[in-house]
C-alpha cells in the first residue's frame, strides 16, 4: 500500500494525530534546548560526520580488525549476508547452548531480519525487555518509531493490552502503575532467561568492544544474567576508536530525547566467567547500499530518531505508514535501496523542507537524497497515468510565460467561481486531502505592473 | 566463500576513496565550567541526588537515614561489616539478587555535562547488581570528575576495560504516552556522595 493510503488510514483519528504530532514536536523541543547548551555543537556533527564518512571508506579494514580484537576477547564473531543467514545463526547459536527462553532488548536489526516470529516458529520464547517495544510485542504490531515504538498507542490502549496479556487491574491509563507492573513481569523473564540478545549502538574496532545504549537499563538486566550474550550489528555501526565514542555519545542522547547522555551507556568487551558473548555481523543490503555515491551516507545514520520528530509528515502520517523496519526520512532514503518498487512512495512522503538534515546529529544530507531517490523514481518506476499526463501539461505551460499567464487567470477565476466538488473531481488526486485556497482577481505579475505603472504616475 | 570474506570483498569493492579521519580539537569544547556545580545539576535533571560528605563513614550512615527499613544492603567500601547483611558469596549467585535493596559503590570518574558516573568490573563484583538494586549508591571523589565524554575516554584505557559503564540517574522510560516513569528495569533511585 502507498505512504498515502496508509496514512489515511492513521488520520482517521484526528485526536490520536493531534497529539502524536504534538508529543513528537515537544520531543524535537526538548532536543533543541539540550542542544543549545553544548558550546560547539555544529563542530561535534562535523566530527560525527567526519568520522562516519572515513569508516565507510574504510570499512572492510575496521570490520576485519574489529573481528581480530573481539576474538583476542574471548568473543565468538559471526557473519551474515543477509536477514536469513542471520536468523539461522542465532537460532543455531541458541540450539548450541539449549536456550528456550530468550530476552530481547532494542535492536531494529533485529526487526529488519525478522528474528522474533523466527525464533517463535523455532519454539522459542522471545520477550522484548524495553518497555515500548514490549507493548507492540503484546499488541502483534511493530514499532513505529526507532526510539519511541509505542509512540502510536495511547495510555488506555495499553491499560487493555496489560489487562489482557499480564492480568492488570484497570487503571485507567495509569503509566506508574502500568510501568510497574511490566517491570514485575519483566523481572521474573530476566531471571528465567537462557539467552539474551542486544543491538549495538557502536562497534569499537581498535579494542573489540561495543556499546549499548539504553534508558530502562534492559540491556543490562538481560545481559548479565543470561548465560549467553549475543549482540546483533549492522556493519556499520563501527566506529574506528573508543575515543570517539565522546562525539557519538555527546551527540546521540540529545539528538534523541534531549537527554544530556542516556541512563546507561554500556560497553561490552569481554564476557563474564563461564558465559558466552557472540557478536552476529550483518550485510543485509547494506553493501549495496555504500556503493551508490548519492545514497551512502545514509549508512552514517546513528539511529537517533531526531529527524523523524521534527518531520511534518511523519508526525502526522504515524510510523506505520512507511510499511517498513526504520520510518521517517532516514527510513524513506534507505527502504528504496533495499526494493524501490515496493518503497516507491516513500521518497515523496516528504515536504523536502529539510528540516531533517538540520537535525540530523551525523549531517545526513536527508531531504538532498529524497529528492535523488524522486529523480530516479520518476524514470524507473510507472507513475499514475493522471500524473504522468498532468505533469506533462504543467511542464509544457511553465516554459511558456504568454500561456502560463491565460491557464493562470482562468485557475483563478475556476477556484473563485467553481463548486468545491467540480475542482476536487477525480483528476485532481491532490485535492483530495487538501482544500484548494480561494482565487485572487488579480495574479502576482497583473499586481506588480500595475505597482510599477502607480509609481510612474505618482513620479510624474 | 563464506558470507565473511563474500561481505568483506564487497565492501572493499563499494567503498568511497579514502577519506581522512578528522582530529578532535577539545578547545572548541572548552566552556570553562564549575564542574562539580555542573556535575551536580546534571544529576539532578537525570533524577539522581547529590550529597556532599566528608568520608566514606559518612556515605554510610548518611545511606542508613536515607533508607532506613531495607533488608538486603551491600557495599564493597571498606570497614562496611555493619552495613552488609549479605556477604560476596551470596553475590555470586545473582539469580538470588533480586531482593537487593541497597547497594553502594565506588566509583573513579564522572562526567560533568552530564552526571554520568563510571563504573567497571573493578568497582562492580557481578555485573548485574548496579541494575538488579533497588536503590544504588555511589561514591565519587569530586577531583575524579572531568568536563566533557572526551576527557572521560581520554582517561580510560581502551585496552584495559572488560566491561565498564556510564551511568546517569535511575532507570527510567517514557514509552507510555511520554509520561516519565522513574523506576523501570533497572534501580529506582540514584545517589551520588562526593567525597
Ligand atoms: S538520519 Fe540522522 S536524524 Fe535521522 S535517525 Fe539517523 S542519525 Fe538520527
Amino acid at each position: 500500500m502507498s505512504h498515502s493510503k496508509l496514512a489515511g488510514i492513521f488520520n482517521k483519528d484526528e485526536k490520536k494525530v493531534d497529539w502524536h504530532d504534538k508529543a513528537l514536536w515537544f520531543v524535537r523541543h526538548k532536543r533543541d534546548l539540550s542542544v543549545h547548551e553544548v558550546k560547539g555543537w555544529e563542530e561535534l556533527r562535523n566530527l560525527g560526520h567526519g568520522i562516519k564518512a572515513h569508516t565507510l571508506s574504510h570499512l572492510d579494514v575496521y570490520l576485519e580488525q574489529f573481528e581480530a580484537n573481539a576474538l583476542k576477547n574471548g568473543v565468538q564473531v559471526h557473519w551474515a549476508a543477509n536477514g536469513d543467514e542471520h536468523n539461522q545463526i542465532v537460532h543455531g547459536i541458541l540450539k548450541e547452548n539449549h536456550a528456550k527462553k530468550v530476552v530481547k532488548s532494542k535492536s531494529m536489526l533485529t526487526e529488519e531480519c525478522h528474528l522474533n516470529p523466527f525464533l517463535e516458529a523455532n519454539d522459542i520464547e522471545v520477550i522484548d525487555t524495553d518497555l515500548g517495544e514490549r507493548i507492540v510485542q503484546l499488541a502483534k504490531e511493530q514499532p513505529s518509531h526507532i526510539v519511541l515504538p509505542a509512540i502510536h498507542k495511547n495510555k488506555l490502549e495499553v491499560d487493555e493490552l496489560f489487562q489482557e496479556h499480564l492480568g492488570t487491574k484497570p487503571c485507567n491509563g495509569d503509566p506508574q502503575y502500568l510501568t510497574g507492573e511490566a517491570r514485575k513481569h519483566l523481572r521474573e523473564k530476566f531471571i528465567h532467561a537462557d539467552a539474551a540478545i542486544t543491538g549495538v549502538n557502536f562497534a569499537i574496532a581498535e579494542n573489540g568492544g561495543f556499546v549499548v545504549c539504553t534508558n530502562e537499563g534492559n540491556a543490562d538486566m538481560g545481559a548479565h544474567l543470561a548465560a549467553v550474550h549475543i549482540a546483533c550489528m549492522g556493519v556499520e555501526k563501527i566506529i574506528p576508536k573508543q575515543e570517539h565514542l565522546g562525539v557519538f555519545l555527546r551527540l546521540l542522547a540529545r539528538s534523541a530525547t534531549g537527554q544530556p547522555i542516556t541512563t546507561y551507556s554500556s560497553h561490552f568487551r569481554k564476557p563474564r566467567k563461564d558465559t558466552k558473548m557472540h557478536i552476529v555481523i550483518v550485510d543485509n543490503g547494506r553493501s549495496e547500499q555504500l556503493s551508490r555515491p548519492d545514497f551512502r551516507a545514509s549508512l552514517h545514520c546513528i539511529r537517533c530518531g531526531a529527524c523523524m520528530n521534527t518531520c511534518p509528515i511523519y508526525r502526522r502520517s504515524g510510523g506505520h505508514s512507511y510499511d517498513a523496519t526504520i520510518p521517517g526520512p532516514i527510513g524513506s532514503i534507505l527502504s528504496p535501496g533495499k526494493d524501490l518498487t515496493k518503497y516507491s512512495t516513500l521518497p515523496f512522503a516528504s515536504t523536502l523542507c529539510g528540516s531533517c538534515s538540520d537535525v540530523c546529529p551525523v549531517k545526513i544530507d536527508i531531504h538532498t537524497q529524497l529528492y535523488k531517490w524522486r529523480q530516479i523514481i520518476g524514470k524507473e518506476t510507472p507513475q499514475p497515468f493522471i500524473k504522468k499526463k498532468s505533469m506533462a501539461a504543467m511542464g509544457k505551460i511553465f516554459s511558456k510565460p504568454s500561456l502560463y499567464g491565460k491557464v493562470g487567470a482562468v485557475a483563478h477565476w475556476a477556484l473563485r467561481t467553481l463548486p468545491k466538488s467540480l475542482i476536487n473531481s477525480w483528476p485532481n488526486i491532490w485535492g483530495k486531502t487538501r482544500d484548494l485556497p480561494v482565487g485572487h482577481k488579480q495574479s502576482f505579475d497583473q499586481w506588480y505592473k500595475e505597482r510599477e505603472n502607480n509609481k510612474k504616475d505618482d513620479q510624474k | 566463500m563464506d558470507s565473511r570474506d563474500t561481505i568483506l570483498k564487497k565492501l572493499k569493492a563499494n567503498k568511497p576513496e579514502f577519506i581522512a579521519l578528522p582530529k578532535i580539537n577539545l578547545d572548541i569544547f572548552d566552556e570553562n565550567i564549575d564542574m562539580v556545580k555542573e556535575f551536580i545539576r546534571k544529576v539532578e535533571v537525570a533524577g539522581g541526588k547529590v550529597f556532599e560528605v566528608t568520608d566514606n563513614k559518612e556515605v554510610l550512615s548518611k545511606t542508613q537515614e536515607a533508607f532506613p527499613d531495607t533488608k538486603v544492603n551491600f557495599t564493597n567500601l571498606d570497614d562496611s561489616g555493619f552495613f552488609n547483611t549479605i556477604d560476596y558469596e551470596t553475590l555470586k549467585n545473582p539469580h538470588k539478587l533480586n531482593d537487593l535493596d541497597v547497594l553502594v559503590l565506588e566509583s573513579t570518574l564522572g562526567v560533568a555535562e552530564n552526571g554520568a558516573v563510571w563504573l567497571t568490573d573493578n568497582d562492580i563484583p557481578v555485573r548485574v547488581i548496579p541494575f538488579i538494586t533497588k536503590h544504588l549508591v555511589l561514591v565519587l571523589p569530586k577531583e575524579n570528575i572531568v568536563p566533557y565524554m572526551h576527557q572521560a575516554y581520554n582517561a580510560l584505557d581502551p585496552e584495559v576495560l572488560d566491561y565498564g559503564i556510564f551511568i546517569s540517574g535511575p532507570s527510567k522510560t517514557a514509552d507510555i504516552e511520554q509520561s516519565l516513569v522513574i523506576g523501570a528495569q533497572g534501580a529506582m533511585s540514584m545517589t551520588v556522595f562526593l567525597v
